[in-house]
């Protein structure tokens, strides 16, 4: 009887801890060789913009953001893992509405030492007075007049109206022509209207976007214990 | 109303130990390792600048020692591993060691440098082969380094293996923050946490 009691008090209380999360998306973690591992999720939001997969070495974190993920994509593959060690992996959806896209063009050739040389007074994220309205929530509020600055072949300012009033940041999305996904180059703190950013050499004729984003609840956390070097 | 308080505390009392018994049993690399605290001077050189563990060169410089880095203590012999993640929150130059892992004797100079290149959106090591393409700017990268004296320094980029070299016996020490490489300019500013380190 004691047992009994005992056992359904552990189940009671193991429940209750689980019980205390209500994940969003279930999540899988495979060990599908010693040293890699295969994420597969399921039940995401239609409404969010996307998914940040995040991985720690210890149950309650610190989390690092592995990738940013499009909706569709529902796998993720973390491989040549640090072995004999133990991998925890939770994902999160986030929200918010992205601005209009701006295409951008930029002159030819590398990124010269003349340029290097430029002081980039233009690229720290700033707060520019004037160009927030913070009265709406970040996953309808679209961000406004985005424009794009060639500073130099390889160097882009962008600002834009910040109209968001809970956002947990700013992102700036990439999209090389040709691609048929926006990435995100640059995650900004809230209230920021103005970044530079320096492109990559498939970047000289892209398309940009903006987004405020909020991170909705995170997944199951399951965990795998990586094994020796194959 | 007693016994359902007294319910919830027994819960809540379960739940820690579960959690604890997590915690006690996290684990970093294979087992063996002692966490210790090595000493450090803080190098200031040029437009270096260092607020805690925020290091910034705040110029464009093409030339001459721009430098804000921690210089942690010499080691010998051994296995260590340095923990620690760096956020870029804005680089305008490029080419600028954030982790160096700095051999003294019998023969000094850079062993192992991890630099940003092209406003923090590439990782590369000395050489220049590329160990993280298409970086987000602004998001935080977690640097794992086991340096195996005697034998190989492996780096680890967001828990994944990286870059291995050999390790030739010899007298090390590790040192992070912001420096510019003979090719490289600023300006940047970075932010680490979570800095430990391990020896075995």
């Amino acid at each position: 009887m004691r047992k009994r009691i005992l056992l359904l008090v552990v189940s009671l209380a193991v429940g209750g801890c689980s019980a205390s999360v209500e994940p969003g998306v279930s999540l899988t973690a495979e060990l599908v060789t010693p040293v890699d591992v295969e994420l597969r999720w399921s039940g995401t939001d239609p409404a969010a913009a996307g998914q940040i997969v995040e991985f720690a070495t210890e149950p309650q974190g610190a989390y690092t953001i592995l990738q940013f993920v499009p909706p569709g994509q529902t796998s993720y593959k973390h491989p040549d893992l640090i072995p004999e060690t133990t991998f925890y992996y939770r994902v999160r959806p986030f929200y918010g509405s992205a601005s209009a896209p701006v295409d951008v063009t930029l002159p030819p050739g590398d990124y010269s030492e003349k340029d290097q040389e430029n002081d980039h007074e233009w690229a720290p994220p700033k707060v520019v007075p004037g160009a927030v309205d913070g009265k709406q929530p970040s996953r309808t509020a679209v961000p406004t007049e985005l424009k794009a600055s060639v500073m130099h072949a390889n160097g882009i300012r962008f600002t834009w109206t910040d109209h968001a009033n809970d956002e947990e940041g700013y992102l700036l999305e990439v999209k090389p022509q040709g691609g048929t996904e926006f990435t995100q180059a640059m995650v900004m703190e809230p209230d920021v209207n103005s970044v530079g950013l320096i492109t990559l050499p498939e970047e000289k004729a892209a398309t940009y976007r903006v987004r405020p984003f909020r991170y909705g609840p995170a997944s199951s956390v399951p965990h795998q214990l990586t094994g020796r070097n194959p | 109303m007693r016994k359902k308080s007294r319910a919830a505390a027994g819960l809540l009392a379960i739940c820690g130990m579960f959690l604890g018994a997590q915690t006690a049993y996290a684990q970093v690399e294979p087992g063996g390792w002692t966490s210790y605290s090595p000493g450090y001077n803080v190098q200031l050189k040029g437009c270096g600048q260092a607020n805690g563990l925020t290091f910034t060169l705040t110029c464009s410089s093409t030339s001459g020692e721009q430098r804000a880095e921690r210089r942690f203590d010499t080691y010998t012999g051994g296995t260590r591993q340095f923990e620690g993640s760096f956020k870029i929150t804005s680089m305008g130059g490029t080419r600028i060691s954030l982790k160096q892992t700095f051999r003294e004797s019998p023969s000094a100079g850079p062993y192992f440098i991890m630099a940003a290149e092209r406003g923090g959106r590439l990782y590369s090591v000395e050489g220049g082969a590329t160990i993280a393409s298409g970086a987000t700017v602004g998001t935080s990268v977690r640097v794992n380094t086991v340096n195996q004296v005697g034998s190989s320094h492996r780096t680890y980029i967001n828990g994944s293996l990286k870059n291995t070299v050999s390790s030739p016996s010899g007298s090390y020490y590790d040192k992070f923050g912001a420096y510019r490489t003979s090719s490289g300019n600023g300006p940047i500013t970075v932010t680490w946490s979570g800095i430990q380190f391990w020896r075995k």
